[in-house]
């Protein structure tokens, strides 16, 4: 059996602790008592030694992360184990455990309904989700967050039929249901709700962010007639193949673009350099029920606006069902939230750590505008970008968002 | 193929043997004159004579010992216990001695008997002549140990027992010596540590041996008219080696698994078993294993009271809802 490696207590009082640096790697060899990481503690930084003997199979953290006491932080495989073997088979299920989130809900263009009451999950007061071994095999192979899912068994076990009727309900899900419905039938006694392992994840990023970076939010207002005739004249033209561009699919295509100019904006920060990507892949943020998920759209800008529809349907399709898999998930190096839909004017978001930036995008809506010394009426849309200062200063996140302005006041521009 | 009852079925298994190899011979209390205590032996004196149709006074201790003895210089014995109950006065011999003789002795001396004899809550035995053996012999490296359910595994496994170089302990049940059933004609041996599938069914996989299989196999058809739910029943037939791989395919197949014993339930026999599933194929199972097994007391002398404490169909039909979630 490989030895999976939990964050271990290194200081009495430590709840987690931040894995501030490995000092190992896939393939390495170790020795026990070899040092495996050092840990940033509530306390102090301290090594964290091996107790086993192993070939590195799978680290699943990455440098900087916080990790909560006993979480896994590696994958070792035995004498005689094919390290590769036992990081295909135990290094997803380390993936799924540290799903990405970001900022604020942003429903995909169609209208998820975010306000679905929360499903009754197996989860106890402890945290655990109670299921059974097959249950949560048959979750793992079909990407379900086990958490998510409504136990039927006892205690409110979770077991394979409900992983597979919650798999299903995914499936058929996709027309909203009727909010006013929920609020009707929701009880008018107070609930308690356990956290859910994606809720879990969510409070701890959130805080994160807003403890550990300072961010800076920068709006413009943007006129979008052009972009709004121009989506007209292609959705006819694209009718036939059923593919209905939206807004939103222009403000993708328009950031991918905007990254590839400012390339400090597509960036991670870490405590000793900012890392400028070379892939430029626009994670996009999706409401579900009780939580919300990042898939990330790769290579977006060298993206179609046919293409970017189509690849981002089937990432919000897959996100709907918790069908995600973890590289659709992961690599991320922007994000873009967007309540438009809900016709919310302006709103910032948080950021999406160790990325430095996240877009808020509004609603298109007809607003009046000063034209010379004239009042006229104009569709106009605006957007705010969180930015960490530590890594974005002012003047850069405005020139990234003139950028991003120009491409959306004359679309035809994205074609340079 | 014949039908025959259990009982004639082992009479037939020692009476070929016997004709076949003059090294095998019969000896435990009342074999001989009375025909055994349930006419397992009947006219085996006749045919075979004193010498090897033997009678023994009541000392288990001290014929199970000349069997060891016997079986070490190289006879083959058959040692009949009028019940398995009695063996625990030989349980020395059979554990210290015959079970590990080979071992001690560096394969020196092997021990090529055959214990074998009644068992079981009978029908008002009361609490001490009414035990279930098995799990404090399974637990012997050394041993082998078969329990067969039904007239042909009766013979078929006497018969692989009786070739067997190692010493077995072969534990029938009292109330099946009377049970018909059809057992093939000429040469039928069982071979050794292979389980028998006895319905096929993909919903929920039933474990069981002996006596347990009739209950087992009615709450089978039961669950299939009552519940829509495909039992697959499997008759262990013998105890160790177990047939772990038959039991685990099985149940990757139905991810659920009952385990029917008579066996008291702290420390009997599904423990062990489970405990192999559970190593093997945890991640397959959607539901923790359930055994059905006996009451943990005495068993009663009453009748009523005897009969509440064995595995019934309402207690299986019961713990495979269980693990179904129905």
């Amino acid at each position: 059996m490989p030895i999976e490696v939990t964050m271990p207590k290194l200081s009495p009082t430590m709840e987690s602790g931040v894995l501030a640096q490995w000092m190992v790697k896939v393939g390495d060899v170790v020795k026990e008592g070899d040092t495996l990481a050092d840990v940033e503690t509530d306390k102090a930084t301290m090594p964290m030694l091996s107790y086993d003997d192993g070939v590195v199979a799978h680290l699943d953290v990455a440098a900087g992360e916080a990790v909560a006491l006993g979480q896994r932080v590696l994958v070792l495989a035995k004498k005689g184990e094919d390290a590769q073997a036992v990081a295909s088979t135990l290094g997803k299920s380390a993936a799924k455990a540290a799903p990405a989130a970001a900022a604020s809900a942003a429903p995909a263009s169609n209208g998820q309904d975010a306000h679905a009451a929360p499903a009754v999950s197996a989860v106890a007061a402890s945290g655990r989700v109670r299921s059974s071994p097959l249950a949560r095999k048959v979750a793992s192979n079909a990407g379900v967050d086990i958490a998510q899912v409504p136990g039927s068994g006892p205690n409110g076990r979770v077991v394979r039929a409900d992983v597979e009727a919650f798999a299903q309900r995914g499936a058929a899900a996709a027309p909203s249901k009727p909010a006013a419905a929920a609020a009707v039938s929701a009880p008018r006694a107070g609930q308690r709700i356990p956290h859910t392992t994606m809720r879990k994840t969510i409070a701890r990023r959130m805080l994160e962010a807003k403890a550990t970076a300072p961010e800076i939010h920068v709006t413009v207002d943007i006129r979008v007639d052009e972009l709004v005739a121009v989506r007209e004249r292609l959705n006819k033209q694209l009718a036939a193949e059923k593919i209905k561009l939206s807004v939103g699919d222009f403000v993708t295509k328009a950031v991918a673009v905007a990254l590839r100019k400012h390339p400090g904006v597509n960036a991670s920060y870490e405590p000793d350099a900012i890392v400028l990507h070379g892939d430029v892949n626009v994670g996009i943020a999706v409401a579900l029920d009780g939580g919300l998920i990042v898939p990330v759209l790769r290579n977006a800008d060298q993206l179609g606006l046919r293409d970017i529809r189509v690849q981002s349907e089937t990432l919000y399709d897959a996100a709907r069902k918790m069908r995600l898999t973890p590289e659709q998930m992961m690599g991320g190096t922007f994000t873009i939230s967007n309540l438009g839909m809900f016709g919310v004017r302006q709103f910032d978001a948080i950021l999406n750590l160790p990325e430095v930036a996240i877009l808020a995008v509004g609603a298109a809506e007809r607003r009046p505008i000063v034209v010379g010394d004239a009042l006229v009426p104009a569709t106009m849309m605006s957007v705010t970008l969180t930015a960490d200062h530590r890594a974005v200063d002012g003047a850069l996140a405005a020139e990234f968002l003139r950028t991003l302005k120009g491409l959306l006041e004359e679309p035809a521009s994205m074609l340079l | 193929m014949a039908e025959l009852t259990y009982r004639v079925a082992l009479n037939q298994a020692m009476t070929e043997e016997m004709e076949r190899d003059d090294r095998v011979f019969l000896m435990g209390e009342e074999v001989a004159q009375y025909d055994g205590a349930y006419k397992v032996s009947q006219g085996m004196l006749k045919q075979f004579g004193e010498r090897r149709i033997i009678d023994a006074p009541i000392s288990e201790e001290g014929f199970a010992g000349i069997g060891i003895g016997a079986a070490m210089v190289g006879l083959r014995p058959i040692i009949e216990f009028m019940t398995f109950s009695f063996s625990l006065v030989a349980i020395d011999q059979i554990v210290n001695n015959a079970a590990n003789m080979r071992y001690m002795s560096g394969g020196q001396f092997a021990v090529p008997i055959v214990f074998r004899g009644s068992s079981g809550m009978a029908g008002c035995l009361a609490a001490t002549h009414s035990h279930r053996p098995e799990a404090w012999y399974a637990q012997i490296p050394g041993l082998t140990v078969l329990m067969p359910s039904t007239p042909a595994d009766a013979k078929g496994l006497l018969k692989a027992a009786i070739r067997s170089d190692d010493p077995v302990i072969f534990i029938e049940h009292e109330v099946l010596y009377g049970d018909k059933g059809e057992v093939p004609d000429g040469e039928h041996v069982v071979p050794i540590g292979k389980a028998d599938v006895k319905r096929a069914g993909g919903d929920v996989t039933l474990i069981t041996y002996s006596r347990s299989l009739k209950a087992t196999l009615a709450a089978a058809e039961k669950l299939a008219a009552d519940e829509g739910i495909d039992a697959e029943v499997i008759d262990l037939r013998s105890i160790r080696p177990l047939d772990l791989d038959t039991l685990l395919a099985s149940i990757l197949k139905t991810h659920r698994a009952v385990i029917v014993e008579e066996d008291w339930p702290y420390c009997g026999l599904g423990a062990g078993i489970a405990d192999r599933i559970n190593q093997r194929i945890f991640d397959e199972l959607d539901a923790p294993i359930r055994r059905v097994a006996s009451k943990d007391a005495p068993i009663p002398y009453n009748r009523r009271m005897e009969a509440s404490m064995l595995p019934n169909v309402d207690r299986v039909v019961a713990a495979v809802k269980d693990v179904c979630y129905r």
